[in-house]
């Protein structure tokens, strides 16, 4: 079955217009809340709440736990990140549905099959899993708001991050195009 | 036109707007040279030896006295209830709590007023309110509240209120004369550890 | 003024609320740009598609612009706002698996998590390979926490390791990021691919 039956074009905001919507919602966040957008962080306080919740003794003494601990006390879930990310959820929901876009479907090129996009996905984002961790951040925590603040942190691993995707593109082109 | 072009029209202004203005530190001088000089002419900064010596006895919870002598000075004598933040130090971020709030009366003293006075007026540049200076230092202090001189016969009747206010207010703060360093061990218990509160929790941030 | 929640006018809670309507902000404008697509994601390392480079670069200079601009009138103290700090090592590592990621996967957390909001089943299924990979990270953590710790730089912005103020940085920022635009407009236009 291909996925090419969508003949109507879905209305996308004028990636400028999106832009400076985007940089509003960032500056908010820097004014409210003294930090910016994220994402992974979520990922690692949840993470952080299986693991003491499933395994307490084990996780307490592991190094990723005391260290997430050092920069938070208390629950894990009770975090900025995580209500952030709800609202997230919240958002792309209505803004899809606004738009018409809800719809269950894998997303694929069709020079690929829907399975094979789903290993590239769960591939891609045991890599991103790991190394957003690893880079303390990803595209929207380090990239994003670290560039708004100007932190030399986030702007070389922006540079890494597409750096990277740019010189690998060549070899997962069939991918895509 | 073209949204692109529309953008830069914007944020190119913006931008040079921006560029071209003076880097606001982190620290920055809230007032004008003109500004600190008309405050340290007024010398509203300063409060008498009396005042203090009556928060004291008062047990007043709103004084907060600050050496900004050495630690050994400070160790020797000082203040009943008084914190040592050195003159060298007084930028040290542990202190920033103290010097910048707007809750207790901070009062500079050190041997003279010089040094007191250089701590308000660097405190009061940047901005902080609440400091004040002990008028005349300790040694002012040692004459008119542990040594009050008494007063001739003659003098008028304020000047003999004053004089048994400072006695009164030089024994029950254990002066007559003689630092006497055990009273002040009585009066060390009381001293406030200077509790390094931490300074304003940035937003832990990052992803 | 600012940040509010650091300067005590607004509460913890209160904080955690509005962080939940930031969220929800942050969703929908993504969600609107094309960000729940895998699809034109990508599409910007193949050039028939730069909406990321466009809202992402915009999006930073707003916000840098604002936040300098409510500095200077004096609304937002910069120097409690949080800057990403730099662990040399790790920052570089984390971007190249990250930046591989995104190529293979088509998304990053924010973005997976806007498609999987509209249905996007390939997004469902990046955001459990996202909880794995935090996961093995975890799990492993003593074999790298050291790579991890390695070189910290503090936090320094770029402006100050480049010896220039923030604003001269900005403004060059907006050079480039406009110079990078005419640029992406031009792929746009020489590798077109039709809607899929």
């Amino acid at each position: 079955m291909t996925e090419t039956k969508e003949l109507r074009k879905t209305r996308y905001l004028n990636p400028y217009v999106g832009g400076v919507l985007l940089g509003l919602v960032l500056l908010s966040a820097n004014f409210i809340a003294g930090r910016g957008l994220g994402a992974s962080g979520a990922l690692k306080s949840t993470i952080v709440a299986t693991m003491t919740t499933v395994a307490p003794d084990a996780s307490e003494r592991s190094g990723f736990v005391k260290e997430f601990r050092e920069s938070h006390a208390g629950n894990p879930m009770k975090t900025w990140l995580v209500f952030e990310m709800l609202g997230v959820l919240v958002g792309g929901f209505i803004s899809g549905a606004l738009a018409g876009r809800l719809k269950f479907k894998v997303e694929h090129s069709p020079k690929i099959t829907s399975r094979k996009r789903l290993i590239l996905a769960l591939t891609g984002g045991i890599l991103f899993g790991f190394g957003s961790q690893l880079g303390r951040g990803c595209t929207s925590g380090s990239a994003l708001s670290g560039m708004a603040v100007l932190s030399l942190g986030g702007f070389i691993t922006m540079m890494a991050i597409f750096g990277t995707a740019f010189a690998l593109a060549y070899f997962f082109r069939k991918n895509w195009i | 036109m073209k949204p692109r072009v529309l953008l830069a029209l914007f944020i190119i202004p913006l931008g040079l707007i921006i560029a071209a203005v003076p880097q606001n530190t982190t620290k920055p001088y809230k007032l004008t040279a003109d500004q600190l000089l008309s405050e340290a002419n007024t010398r509203t900064q300063f409060v008498t030896p009396e005042t203090v010596a009556d928060m004291i006895v008062n047990k007043d919870p709103l004084l907060r006295l600050i050496d900004v002598r050495s630690q050994e000075e400070f160790e020797k004598f000082s203040l009943p209830g008084a914190v040592n933040i050195p003159l060298t130090d007084l930028l040290s971020d542990q202190y920033a709590d103290i010097l910048n709030q707007d809750i207790s009366m901070n009062i500079f003293y050190s041997n003279g007023s010089l040094n007191a006075n250089q701590a308000w007026m660097i405190t009061r540049q940047l901005g902080y309110t609440n400091n004040y200076v002990l008028e005349g230092g300790l040694n002012y202090w040692f004459d008119t509240i542990l040594n009050p001189q008494k007063p001739v016969s003659t003098s008028s009747d304020e000047e003999f209120a004053m004089y048994d206010f400072r006695k009164s207010a030089g024994q029950a703060l254990g002066g007559g004369g003689v630092v006497q360093t055990e009273q002040n061990q009585t009066a060390a218990s009381a001293r406030p550890v200077v509790k390094t509160v931490p300074k304003k929790k940035k937003a832990a941030g990052g992803c | 003024m600012g940040p509010l929640v650091i300067n005590e006018i607004i509460s913890e809670n209160t904080n955690l609320f509005l962080a939940f309507l930031i969220g929800i902000g942050f969703g929908f404008v993504l969600e609107s740009s094309g960000f729940s697509s895998s699809r034109k994601l990508a599409g910007v390392f193949y050039g028939y598609d730069t909406v990321v480079l466009k809202v992402f670069f915009t999006g930073a200079i707003t916000c840098m612009l604002g936040l300098l601009f409510f500095s200077l009138f004096g609304w937002v103290d910069l120097g409690l706002v949080y800057v990403n700090p730099t662990f040399l090592t790790s920052a570089i590592l984390g971007g190249i698996i990250m930046g591989a990621g995104f190529i293979i996967g088509g998304f990053c957390p924010g973005t997976s998590f806007c498609g999987a909001a509209i249905g996007k089943i390939d997004g469902i299924v990046f955001i459990v390979g996202l909880f794995l990979g935090v996961l093995i990270f975890g799990l492993g953590y003593d074999l790298w926490d050291e790579l991890y710790m390695a070189k910290n730089l503090g936090s320094p912005k770029v402006s100050e390791s480049l010896g220039m103020s923030d604003g001269l940085f900005a403004f060059i920022l907006i050079i480039i990021a406009l110079a990078m635009f005419t640029v992406a407009e031009w792929a746009e236009k020489k590798f077109p691919r039709e809607e899929y």
